[in-house]
């Protein structure tokens, strides 16, 4: 019994900020702060409901951000699979020398996190004009450590036998590589898409620094800079922060045994 | 290499065409050549530029060799004291806070009971939120005129500065960065249960040790990789925080949230002073280094 009810107050905890956010979102402005002190049950579960806040979040212009987002995380982790799965196949598959050497280098240079170089790489991208532009926003993002780690120990674990078989009758590395391992391999391609998607999304330092401009701000940017303007909506805030939130949420709700799975293989923290 | 060429021979003695096959560390050099050219062009380049700019930008010397002067002024600023205290304590809460929530969580939530499946889900739902997320909505709720006040008031007790204290404002940016943290290391350190064979908890059972005896004695000992690496992880994903800092506090009150990556982001581009920046950037990236090493040896999976 202590355990269970250890259990509920503990995902109360989490849950909590998530309701508050909501009904912040889907309550009119001014009672948002109402019903606080005292602390009245109105304050728990709104009497009135509304999607003003969301509707007038569209006129700031947040839609554009967002889609600014969304396109950016899909491309990103298109791409991020595209520079994965030939890697991976070459460090687990295709034997070589210095190959246990060159695993480490990419797997270790691609594991430290990407904000760390951030502020230089910002320059340089400035230097080459691909600052405000949706290039500069996805290149940097697209090689993960933590996907091709994935993907190589699905590989490693595919029969050497079907390889051989397929080499026998001519097959290429190539069609080896679409042929066999990836279908056999589409946990491992699911966990490696949603690591590359929610790097994506949540990222904020290298948007914020590579794409100032208005018209190329990603959703968390704008969502910010929401805060600090000279008047403050905070509904609208709520709002763009449940768009912000149930976007990833649906997604990997949708793909939960894949993510948990990969979170379990690698560790990976968005 | 051998083979390739047995099946050039023979091709040839056929008459017919030599089979098309590329030796096998060409085919990988290619497999390889796009992770292998961002690598080059998104982490080294930037890195090594880092530490060229930190050796020869200087605002003193226009001689186009700053040596070690940057390294010097940083070590002696205020800025950077406080950036590298501000990280460590804000990183040792965090990871502390976090590891043994996460621990606690996994091994209440690892037993199969009473809506199992649903209170794990409401934990680990929020590691959806970016973090940029969370700071904002944590940012409102610590108003003080935001809910959390109202909670304290409601229980009887005087209002509290949260973001306005710089005793305060660390542990709430820890609160922050925990609500989207914790359900991650959850489900790895359940994963980490789930590997222990259930024979042993058992054992332990019939020789008559309690719940708190066999998770102490059999269960925490067996966790212990796991556990490492959670802490080794949490750390790499802890030291390079940033958006709290600017989002909420811009450093303050008092430097008490001055963290490393806010620190450099100020003096780049606040201050403009690229040589100080770059040399912060150095030294960050060899901590990084270290720590990713550590946890990507905990990883394991190394072999072959």
């Amino acid at each position: 019994m202590a355990p269970t009810v250890a259990a509920v107050i503990a995902a109360a905890a989490f849950a909590a900020p998530l309701y508050w956010m909501l009904i912040s979102a889907l309550r009119p402005e001014k009672d948002i702060f109402a019903y606080l002190f005292p602390l009245s049950s109105q304050g728990f579960l709104p009497a009135t409901w509304t999607i003003a806040n969301f509707t007038d979040l569209l006129d700031t212009g947040f839609l554009s951000t967002t889609g600014n987002s969304l396109l950016v995380a899909a491309v990103t982790t298109v791409g991020g699979l595209a520079i994965a799965i030939p890697s991976a196949f070459a460090l687990s598959v295709l034997r070589f020398r210095f190959r246990r050497v060159l695993f480490a280098i990419i797997v270790l240079s691609f594991s430290v996190p990407f904000d760390v170089v951030a502020v230089p790489l910002s320059g340089v991208f400035r230097d080459w004009n691909l600052d405000n532009t949706y290039t500069g926003l996805i290149l940097p993002g697209l090689g993960n450590g933590f996907a091709i780690f994935l993907l190589r120990q699905f590989f490693l674990a595919v029969p050497l036998s079907l390889q051989e078989a397929a080499r026998l009758d001519g097959a290429t590395w190539w069609r080896i590589m679409w042929g066999i391992y990836v279908p056999l391999s589409r946990p491992a391609i699911i966990g490696a898409a949603l690591i590359i998607f929610t790097n994506q999304w949540q990222a904020y330092l290298w948007p914020l620094l590579v794409a100032p401009d208005p018209k190329m701000q990603l959703a968390p940017i704008a969502l910010a800079n929401l805060s600090n303007l000279y008047e403050v909506h905070m509904g609208q805030i709520f709002a763009g922060s449940v768009i912000l939130a149930v976007i990833p949420g649906a997604i990997l709700f949708a793909t939960q045994r894949f993510f948990v799975r990969s979170i379990s293989a690698t560790g990976a923290t968005g | 290499m051998r083979n390739d060429m047995r099946a050039l021979i023979r091709a040839f003695r056929r008459g017919g065409r030599p089979p098309r096959r590329y030796p096998e560390w060409l085919t990988a050099l290619l497999f390889l050549s796009p992770a292998l050219l961002s690598l080059a062009l998104f982490r080294l380049y930037p890195a090594v530029k880092s530490a060229m700019d930190s050796l020869t930008v200087s605002p003193e010397a226009n001689t186009g060799f700053a040596g070690l002067s940057n390294y010097r002024y940083l070590f002696g600023s205020n800025g950077f004291h406080q950036a590298v205290t501000a990280t460590i304590k804000i990183v040792a809460i965090a990871v502390a806070v976090q590891t043994v929530s996460a621990l606690a969580l996994a091994a209440l939530l690892n037993v199969r009971s009473w809506g199992t499946a649903a209170w794990r889900t409401l934990i680990v739902v929020p590691i959806a939120v970016p973090l940029a997320v969370s700071s904002v909505v944590f940012g409102i709720a610590y108003r003080p005129d935001g809910p959390l006040n109202a909670l304290v008031v409601a229980f009887g007790l005087s209002k509290q500065p949260f973001l306005g204290s710089d005793v305060q404002a660390p542990l709430a940016l820890v609160v922050a960065l925990s609500w989207v943290g914790v359900g991650y290391w959850m489900v790895f350190l359940i994963a980490g249960l789930q590997d222990i064979p259930k024979q042993l908890t058992e054992a332990a059972a019939v020789d008559g040790a309690g719940a708190t005896r066999t998770f102490f004695s059999i269960t925490l000992p067996l966790l212990r990789r796991p556990l490492a690496f959670v802490i080794v992880a949490n750390t790499v994903a802890n030291v390079l925080v940033f958006a709290p800092s600017q989002i909420l506090t811009q450093g303050g009150p008092a430097g008490s949230t001055r963290v490393v990556m806010y620190d450099i982001y100020t003096r780049a581009f606040t201050l403009g002073d690229t040589g100080a920046a770059s040399a912060e950037i150095v030294l960050l990236l060899i901590v990084m280094l270290a720590l990713v090493g550590a946890q990507l040896r905990l990883l394991g999976g190394w072999g072959r």
